[in-house]
């Protein structure tokens, strides 16, 4: 039983250099409560509101100002006024406004004599989200005019308002948000960012300890008190490392989708193991890592530059199969991708094990990940033999 | 006059030699090209191929007719033939669209219910349902705009229909149905495209995080075998803290105005990005915003006080910088705490001015704001630089006293460090 008291004092001998250096609790609770923070405050409205559009009102008629007065009086938009189009184009060129809206003189006129006015409508498609709201709600707008004008005319013929609507909305779509009933920006974001940053966090606190061992000459004790043996040595560091992170994402997990709420389709036990998965393959890929090279400020620096693609290839903001086919394959190296790809079967729509089992088994390939270089990285505890800087 | 051009020339001097000193650190130092050459040169590209195209086109989507009239028909052809979206699948029932969409073969459901014929035969308004998969916002929209604009269209050919059989003429009718005509431009992105505004946004954030990162590995470094550029004051007899906050700060200055140019010229003209700047404006917002970040990076390194910490406590930030600029979710839905937090970063006002500039081609005064708050930080980062390298260099001057004052607090923690020791390195290090 002697291979289960050494896993033990290299757990004791880990809790050590845990109390001794804060870095580890800044490195993982710290960076994490510092990521919840910021991305649930941030993202906390949702959807944006009250974005500002440029009108320029060349008309100044009680149409054009009525106009004026439903946009500002949507949820979305929010109107600032001008009197040339030179203005607001400037204002929108550094980025005031979300988009302009371009009143033509004589526009009353032209309506009630059937003339057809055209409105411009410009769009500041450099600030994403708000400019495609403002798209949206001018579009919107535009569209409710043009049933304004009709319903006018047709009460004049003296239709009632339910032959009317057949006539002005002859097709209407009613719309179903599959996941995400609100178009909440927040729960979108959050379900994947933060997940991700606990992924980054993992993989950095993993070559940073296995590191910190051949940087300060500390392995060799280590493999010392681990009974020479690389597996029991990592055995117990992970343990360690494993409990601390599982209990992050576990606290991540009932935060998202039981304290705030987060729309979920499925079981948020089905999500525990998404993240615990999540945790697992992380800390492979950390081994991985720097047992591949040994070096712990080569190995760092790989570490940061791997892990921040991670939210690119996940493939939640744009998809896999918009980017170019020879650099799709690419995601599959990443653990987020397939904690993503599990979550859309959990949580947009509850498909249970039968949805996800392909992404635990990729997820559990990673753990395959540190075998071939195990012994690698057992010589290089050993021998010391590779630049400590 | 003589003393002064002597201090003006022992100044440049020192100013000089602390630069190169510096600027030998960098390039000796692998951790650091790394993070350079390798991140500040290779990543912009990886990046733009990543977005390479930009927008997703003919998302997937599967129709159920249960109308099976000539009018469904219609507009499920219409919409196979919109950009966004693609028809991939005629389904009988919903159930089976259901399965489909959970098998992510689909990303999206178009259902006419079975009354969608009879109610257009009777001027009613008939409804049709969209069901969207939210787990990428790009599939929504792409759903959502497709059938809108479709049903745009068919809504205008079918009340001309209905205002036909009310007894107007074509002209009339058309005239009624678009009482109010409308164009839409969107000329800086016409397609709301990746890699237009989100690409180069991330292109200056590499400039500042690869800085950040860089030197504060190096600074890291330094500190740990104690040749702190702190303790250079002392070898200049107390004075010159300038001198070595100026001195470092060029070294670093000197690459990155040529990793900058790389960044903000080369790189867009590669992927073919907007550039629709005057070149000289772009530039001076360079020489501000490279300036700028040299002096924000000496700033904030000071709490890295060995080598690895960097990474382990901010690598998680690059991303917050990136939502700070407001160029995805927009500044004037940030809560007020963020708002103020983005103050701090030069990245935030330095996409902004690159994207009015160099994207939406406006000229220097669209960029005033910008570029005045950029001058604002960089003077509080010179002295708040300044600052931090006055107090690391009295930290340096008085290690003894600190040693007792934290000795003092391990006994009262009754802590044995020792012991400690003993147990990580078993005695050997």
């Amino acid at each position: 039983m002697s291979v289960w008291k050494n896993i033990w004092t290299v757990i004791y001998r880990e809790f050590v250099i845990i109390r001794e250096h804060p870095i580890y609790l800044f490195g993982s609770v710290g960076v994490m409560l510092a990521c919840c923070l910021f991305y649930f405050t941030f993202f906390k409205a949702g959807l944006p509101s009250d974005i500002p559009i440029g009108v320029v009102d060349m008309d100044n008629s009680s149409v054009s100002r009525e106009f004026r007065r439903q946009i500002d009086a949507t949820q979305l938009g929010r109107v600032i006024s001008f009197d040339t189009f030179e203005e607001a184009r400037l204002q929108m060129q550094k980025g005031k406004l979300a988009g302009i809206c371009v009143i033509p003189s004589g526009m009353y006129d032209d309506l009630l004599s059937s003339r057809q006015p055209t409105m411009s409508m410009y769009v500041n498609g450099l600030y994403f989200v708000s400019g495609a709201l403002s798209y949206k709600d001018l579009l919107q707008m535009v569209n409710l005019t043009n049933g304004a004008v009709q319903r006018e005319v047709l009460r004049a013929r003296g239709m009632t308002d339910s032959q009317i609507m057949g006539i002005i909305q002859p097709v209407n779509i009613d719309l179903h948000q599959i996941g995400n009933v609100y178009t909440n920006y927040g729960y979108y974001l959050c379900n994947i960012l933060l997940p991700g940053c606990l992924e980054l966090a993992i993989i950095i606190m993993v070559i940073y300890t296995l590191g910190m061992e051949l940087k300060y000459s500390t392995s060799r004790h280590l493999m010392k008190v681990g009974g020479d043996s690389i597996i029991t040595v990592l055995t117990g560091k992970m343990a360690v490392y494993t409990v601390l992170f599982s209990a992050i994402g576990l606290v991540l997990v009932i935060a998202m989708y039981h304290w705030l709420r987060f729309p979920l389709a499925g079981s948020i036990w089905n999500m525990f193991l998404d993240i615990i998965l999540l945790v697992l393959a992380s800390e492979a890929v950390g081994i991985f890592i720097l047992a591949c090279l040994p070096v712990p400020r080569l190995a760092l620096s790989i570490g940061a530059l791997y892990s921040v693609l991670g939210f690119s290839f996940s493939g939640f903001t744009l998809p896999i199969e918009a980017m170019p086919s020879w650099i799709q394959g690419l995601s599959e190296a990443f653990p987020l991708r397939h904690y993503y790809l599990f979550y859309v079967q959990e949580d947009i729509f509850g498909a249970g094990f039968a949805g996800w089992y392909r992404e635990v088994i990729h997820l559990l390939l990673f753990f395959f990940l540190p075998l071939p270089v195990l012994l690698r990285l057992k010589n290089a505890f050993i021998n010391q033999n590779f630049p400590k800087e | 006059m003589k003393e002064r051009k002597t201090f003006a020339g022992r100044w440049i001097q020192d100013f000089l030699g602390i630069c190169n000193h510096e600027l030998r650190q960098i390039f000796s130092d692998w951790g650091v090209m790394l993070i350079f050459f390798v991140a500040g040169l290779g990543y912009p590209i990886l990046y733009n191929l990543i977005y390479l195209n930009g927008i997703l086109n003919d998302t997937p989507i599967a129709v159920v007719d249960e109308a099976a009239c000539s009018e469904s028909r219609d507009f499920i052809r219409e919409i196979d033939a919109t950009r966004e979206v693609e028809v991939a699948y005629k389904c009988i029932n919903i159930a089976e669209a259901q399965k489909l969409m959970q098998e992510r073969k689909v990303k999206g459901i178009v259902l006419f219910p079975r009354d969608f014929g009879d109610r257009l035969a009777r001027m009613e308004t008939a409804t049709l349902s969209v069901y969207a998969d939210m787990s990428s916002f790009l599939y929504y929209k792409n759903v959502l705009m497709s059938t809108n604009f479709v049903m745009l269209d068919k809504v205008r050919s079918i009340q001309i229909e209905r205002y036909g059989a009310l007894g107007y003429t074509a002209q009339e009718a058309s005239q009624l149905t678009q009482p109010l005509l409308y164009e839409e431009n969107n000329p800086y992105n016409r397609a709301f495209s990746y890699n237009i505004f989100l690409v180069t946004a991330i292109l200056l954030i590499m400039i500042q995080q690869t800085m950040f990162y860089g030197m504060s590995l190096l600074a890291g470094t330094q500190r740990e075998k104690n040749h702190s550029f702190a303790s250079l004051p002392d070898r200049l007899s107390g004075h010159g803290v300038s001198r070595v906050v100026l001195g470092r700060g060029f070294a670093y200055w000197l690459v990155y105005m040529a990793v900058g140019l790389y960044i903000a010229f080369i790189v867009p003209a590669i992927f073919g990005l907007p550039q629709r700047g005057d070149f000289k404006d772009i530039l001076l917002l360079l020489v501000f915003f490279v300036t700028d970040c040299v002096l924000f990076s000496e700033t904030w390194s000071v709490i890295i006080s060995r080598r690895e910490t960097i990474f382990v406590l901010f690598l998680a930030i690059s991303p917050i910088c990136l939502f700070l600029t407001g160029t995805s979710w927009p500044t004037v839905a940030f809560p007020g705490f963020w708002k103020y937090f983005s103050y701090l970063f030069p990245s935030t006002f330095g996409v902004q001015a690159f994207l009015n500039m160099n994207t939406a081609g406006g000229d220097l005064t669209s960029a005033t704001t910008q570029i005045f708050a950029l001058s604002v930080q960089t003077i509080v980062y010179y002295f708040l630089a300044y600052a931090t390298l006055y107090a690391e260099n009295w930290v340096i001057n008085h290690e003894r006293e600190l040693a007792e004052v934290r000795q003092k607090i391990d006994e009262k923690r009754r802590l044995d460090r020792k012991k400690y020791t003993g147990l990580i390195s078993g005695g050997e290090a």
